[in-house]
């Protein structure tokens, strides 16, 4: 990948309100491309929402944005095809059994069937592949959300919350897809409650507090070297 | 880095995406078969009272049997159409499609495929009932029925699938739904009946052809200009 | 820091003026000065209110509708503002029209109501509009509450065309082949259209000035909502 490259995550005085209420204010944003970014605030800050709009969900009521050099809004079709969002939710249809989801999903992003097999396995779902995803836990569901993730093939990766519902083994799954993108050259923005869990593998944060956005330091440590 | 994007995007691979979208509405409506019940029953009950209603003058019932059918599918298309996004927002299945490369005309179509093809079944089913009921034997022309039974519930179908997207995010949604939708598709609704009079009275042919013309016209008006605003409708 | 509102232009006066004042001499020539109807007598009074406000309320929804498209394209404050004040002003003259309707079809036809084709159309069109206003009150982001609405007003303009054909044709035999738009069937005097024409231009000078103001208002209502937007640009925070 050629240091050229458009940035990942270009946000120039992006704005978000809810009604009168300003949820996100001018928020200013460059991420570089394979960059694994760690988003805090706490409760309410507007997390979900910058995810939101990043996922093209959500329009800017300001501002402009770009993905890959692709507009947010004028060619969301474009951006969608490079992301991969894991929402806060399961995302997936109760009736339905986990790799009919998942299937659902192959046939709507143009990947291989074979994928569908490899992902139910990589995120241990195997066993309840054919289990109808109502009667799924929520860390259940968590994984079936992480599993349609890896169908995406994303080159960004905008996750809420992932370690959340989920079992220590669950959380070693995560901890091993973070390693793994990073090593594939993927660009991630994960929001997180637990930023512990993240300190060694991310190579930036930064907090939104009341919609605004700001830099943290982290702190000193050799940065894993990323191969081009 | 990975590439392994998508396959190419085409006209083929959108035809697959609308026949997996309306595959799984269809699917999971027969796992649940909350909306089959609901509006079987539904109908079945609204034919039961508008023929007590009307029961004393076998001649009117004769003739209000169209327009009684059409009553009856209208009235449970609403109700299936509400339903039809349940499924799709209960655990935020929607948004998360919504963030695919899927084209929102495909996402449309899939959904209107599936709607239309339970209203024309119930439409199918509810047509030997209502003749019977209602003392009004179908003189001829079976296939030009169902012509319009098809043609008819397409109409509803695309009027509704568009604005139940709409409300589906909206505080109002169940009652709002009707309000928003009735206006509009009063056209397709009254060339639906005109056509199905014609048919069942068996007494000119040339007219119910004329009104099925007319009734696929207003299908085609109607689906090109929702296809082209869906994705605004599914914004947030 | 406090605006003041700007006092209302100059010309916006004088456009009122010039409206109330054909509004008026409309309604002379069309209740006093012109003849009475061969067959319908005094009642025919009715049709210069009745018909100029109908045309009024359609060209009202096509720019409503128009303005709607307008602001999906551009997304400029101004078209949605526009969009709404002309539905408003549809929303007037629609439910003027269902009443002078009614207000022809008691005398005449000894009945509120008759299901003719332009009346229907009218009474959906209303109900339509009353749907764009629930809609809008339903959503409180502005952005999305124009864009919806407009999407909403663009199926109202397809389904018009629709409605009426449909209505027209419901209670005759035969769908006709050709359109009739003349509608009404009254072959009328000379000097009856032209008192019908004058009242349609005062009708629709009336709506303008109408609009005009609710777009001021508008316009006033949006600039205060965005006060607190920031000017400054922030500094991109780079990672």
């Amino acid at each position: 990948m050629s240091g050229s490259e458009a940035a990942a995550v270009e946000l120039d005085d992006v704005g978000r309100r809810w009604g009168r209420e300003r949820v996100l204010r001018e928020i200013s944003l460059r991420v570089a491309p394979g960059r694994l970014v760690a988003l805090n605030g706490s409760n309410g800050s507007g997390k979900t929402t910058l995810l939101r709009l990043l996922a093209t969900r959500l329009r800017p009521s300001s501002g402009r944005g770009r993905i890959f050099g692709h507009d947010l809004v004028r060619e969301a079709a474009a951006v969608r095809r490079r992301i991969g969002y894991l929402s806060v939710q399961s995302g997936s249809y109760g009736t339905l059994s986990a790799r009919e989801n998942l299937k659902l999903v192959a046939t709507l992003v143009g990947a291989d069937p074979a994928a569908v097999d490899s992902a139910l396995r990589r995120v241990g779902l195997e066993p309840h592949a054919d289990r109808r995803v109502r009667v799924f836990s929520s860390g259940m569901k968590r994984r079936l959300g992480l599993a349609r993730l890896l169908l995406t093939d994303a080159e960004l990766w905008l996750l809420d919350e992932p370690y959340a519902s989920l079992d220590e083994d669950g959380r070693v799954l995560v901890d091993g897809l973070l390693d793994e993108a990073k090593r594939d050259g993927r660009t991630v923005l994960v929001v997180s409650h637990e930023p512990e869990r993240l300190v060694g593998r991310v190579d930036a944060a930064i907090r939104l507090e009341q919609g605004r956005l700001h830099a943290v330091p982290l702190q000193a440590r050799p940065r894993p070297e990323v191969p081009s | 880095m990975t590439t392994g994007r998508r396959a190419t995007a085409g006209p083929l691979s959108d035809l697959r995406a609308v026949l997996a979208i309306a595959g799984k509405d269809l699917r999971s409506e027969a796992r649940s078969r909350a909306a089959t019940v609901a509006t079987v029953f539904f109908s079945s009950v609204t034919l039961v009272v508008l023929a007590f209603a009307l029961g004393r003058d076998s001649d009117l019932m004769t003739r209000a049997a169209p327009g009684v059918l059409w009553v009856a599918l209208a009235f449970s298309g609403v109700i299936s159409a509400a339903q039809a996004y349940q499924s799709d927002l209960a655990d935020g299945a929607f948004e998360q499609l919504l963030t695919l490369p899927l084209p929102r005309a495909a996402l449309f179509l899939g959904k209107l495929l599936a709607n239309w093809f339970t209203m024309t079944v119930l439409g199918a089913v509810l047509l030997p009932v209502a003749s019977v009921l209602f003392d009004a034997p179908i003189a001829g022309g079976v296939p030009q029925l169902l012509a319009t039974v098809t043609l008819g519930t397409l109409g509803f179908a695309i009027v509704a699938t568009f604005y139940a997207a709409l409300t589906a995010n909206l505080v109002a949604r169940e009652s709002l739904l009707p309000v928003l939708m009735f206006p509009v598709v009063v056209p397709v609704l009254l060339a639906s009946v005109r056509a199905t009079e014609a048919i069942v009275s068996g007494a000119d042919p040339a007219l119910a052809g004329d009104w099925i013309e007319l009734l696929a016209g207003f299908d085609l008006v109607y689906l090109v200009v929702t296809s082209a605003i869906f994705h605004i409708v599914v914004e947030e | 820091m406090k605006h003041a509102t700007p006092r209302r232009p100059g010309w916006l006066n004088l456009l009122g003026v010039v409206a109330v004042s054909a509004l008026a001499i409309g309604a002379y020539l069309g209740l006093v000065a012109s003849p009475a109807d061969v067959n319908q007598g005094e009642l025919i009074r009715v049709m210069y209110a009745h018909v100029s406000v109908a045309w009024v309320s359609f060209l009202a929804v096509g720019v409503a509708a128009f303005a709607g498209i307008a602001y999906l394209w551009r997304g400029a404050p101004r078209f949605d503002v526009i969009s709404v004040a002309a539905s408003e002003a549809a929303l007037l003259y629609g439910t003027l029209t269902i009443l002078g309707g009614m207000t022809y079809s008691k005398p005449t036809l000894n009945t509120f109501w008759t299901w003719d084709a332009k009346l229907t159309l009218t009474a959906l069109m209303v109900a339509l509009l009353a749907g764009v206003f629930i809609v809008r009150g339903l959503i409180d982001e502005p952005q999305r509450r124009g864009r919806v609405s407009a999407v909403i007003l663009i199926v109202v303009l397809a389904s018009l065309p629709l409605n009426y054909l449909a209505a027209e044709w419901f209670r005759t035999l035969h769908p006709a082949k050709s359109i009739d738009l003349t509608g009404g069937g009254v072959t009328m005097d000379a000097v009856m259209l032209r008192v019908l024409l004058f009242n349609v231009v005062a009708a629709a000078l009336v709506f303008l000035w109408l609009l005009l103001q609710r777009v001021r208002i508008g316009m006033r209502e949006a600039e205060l909502d965005d006060r607190s937007a920031a000017r400054g640009r922030s500094e991109a925070i780079h990672v």
